[in-house]
């Protein structure tokens, strides 16, 4: 697919674009797939990315702290519109959700005299954890072909989930010992 | 009083914003740890609640944090919140992006990548387990989580609200005793 080719030519996009079209997708994107969607979006549909610059940014946004969509949009923003660019994308990737988060919260409320409520909500967040586990899945795979690296995952979470310990020391510790024992595999 | 709390709410959050490695999944142990344990914010029933208005609303999963402003300290708690969370990772990632990417070939660009990630996938294990622990888990837990998952690891175009309503459907009738 000659795809990345076009992308080259074409001019960048205006910054109004920008914001309207993280708008879309940050106000349409009910529960995740996000990345899917932006791919749809940047790459396929508007051509201001080319495929390969599209995984790089989503390597570094899946590697920094923050939400990773977060991240991706921003790294976007900046390659078309620097700073600037980056800034539109971020807030108009978020505006809608601030406000749909909210609106949902106060809908949850309002039906709060409704004795199966509680019931309801556990099975939202059931179900919402199946999408966590199978996160949990694809990374545990991953990690598969490094066996240091499925230690790493084990004692983060015996550290943090069975022991309860504070989860930014566990962290500040753990992060640099991972970085180096795949520093030293390379 | 009402300063103090939206500086407790920032003060919270900052530090989570920088350490949410594979993004919110990640910080929900703690988040959770500050909100119910230390600072008496919300009970555990409603925390349950909230992490499932945020996983049920659009947008990415770290919009708990608005939620939780929102209900400590209105509107203004919950921007307080949504910047304390959403700002410093940004400027970080924006930062990194601007002055890394074109070293992504070399040694030490690779290690960091790899070196995170099985952070990010063990702290996602410890939100799990810390969720399961704050919900009425039984058995009826375990399969709505088991065949939600199924559903998103066999049919991955299967939309993800669809899944939610489901799991909702299933807990109301087993609650009702079918």
């Amino acid at each position: 697919m000659p795809v990345s080719d076009l992308s080259h030519s074409l001019p960048p996009p205006r910054l109004r674009s920008l914001f309207l079209l993280c708008f879309k997708i940050g106000i349409l994107s009910f529960g995740g797939g996000l990345t899917g969607w932006l791919y749809q979006g940047f790459v396929l549909q508007q051509r201001w990315i080319d495929e390969d610059d599209f995984a790089s940014s989503l390597a570094i946004s899946q590697m920094l702290p923050g939400a990773n969509v977060v991240n991706l949009v921003i790294c976007m923003g900046e390659q078309l519109r620097g700073p600037i660019g980056a800034l539109s994308c971020v807030v108009g990737f978020l505006v809608g959700p601030f406000f749909a988060v909210i609106a949902l919260c106060q809908v949850f409320d309002a039906l709060a005299g409704f004795a199966l409520l509680p019931a309801i909500s556990d099975g939202v967040a059931f179900a919402a954890m199946g999408l966590l586990v199978v996160m949990c899945i694809h990374g545990l795979r991953r990690a598969m072909r490094f066996p240091p690296s499925v230690a790493i995952v084990v004692v983060t979470a015996f550290l943090v989930g069975v022991l309860e310990m504070p989860l930014i020391p566990v962290v500040l510790v753990l992060a640099p010992i991972s970085v180096a024992l795949s520093w030293r595999r390379a | 009083m009402r300063f103090d709390t939206l500086v407790a709410i920032a003060l919270v959050f900052i530090p989570f914003s920088l350490t949410s490695i594979g993004g919110g999944s990640a910080i929900v142990a703690g988040i959770q740890h500050e909100a119910v344990t230390v600072h008496g914010w919300v009970s555990s029933r409603e925390f349950l609640d909230l992490f499932a208005v945020s996983r049920a609303a659009p947008g990415p999963g770290m919009m708990l944090a608005t939620v939780i402003g929102w209900r400590v300290a209105g509107w203004l708690g919950a921007v307080i919140a949504t910047l304390a969370l959403f700002v410093p990772s940004s400027m970080l990632c924006y930062a990194v992006f601007k002055l890394t990417n074109n070293h992504r070939q070399k040694r030490w660009h690779r290690a960091m990548r790899e070196g995170l990630a099985p952070v990010g996938i063990g702290l996602i294990i410890a939100g799990i387990i810390s969720l399961f622990r704050l919900s009425h888990g039984g058995p009826s837990a375990i399969a709505i989580i088991g065949l939600a998952a199924a559903i998103f690891l066999w049919m991955p175009r299967f939309p993800v609200l669809g899944v939610l309503v489901l799991g909702g459907l299933v807990a109301a009738l087993a609650a009702t005793g079918f």
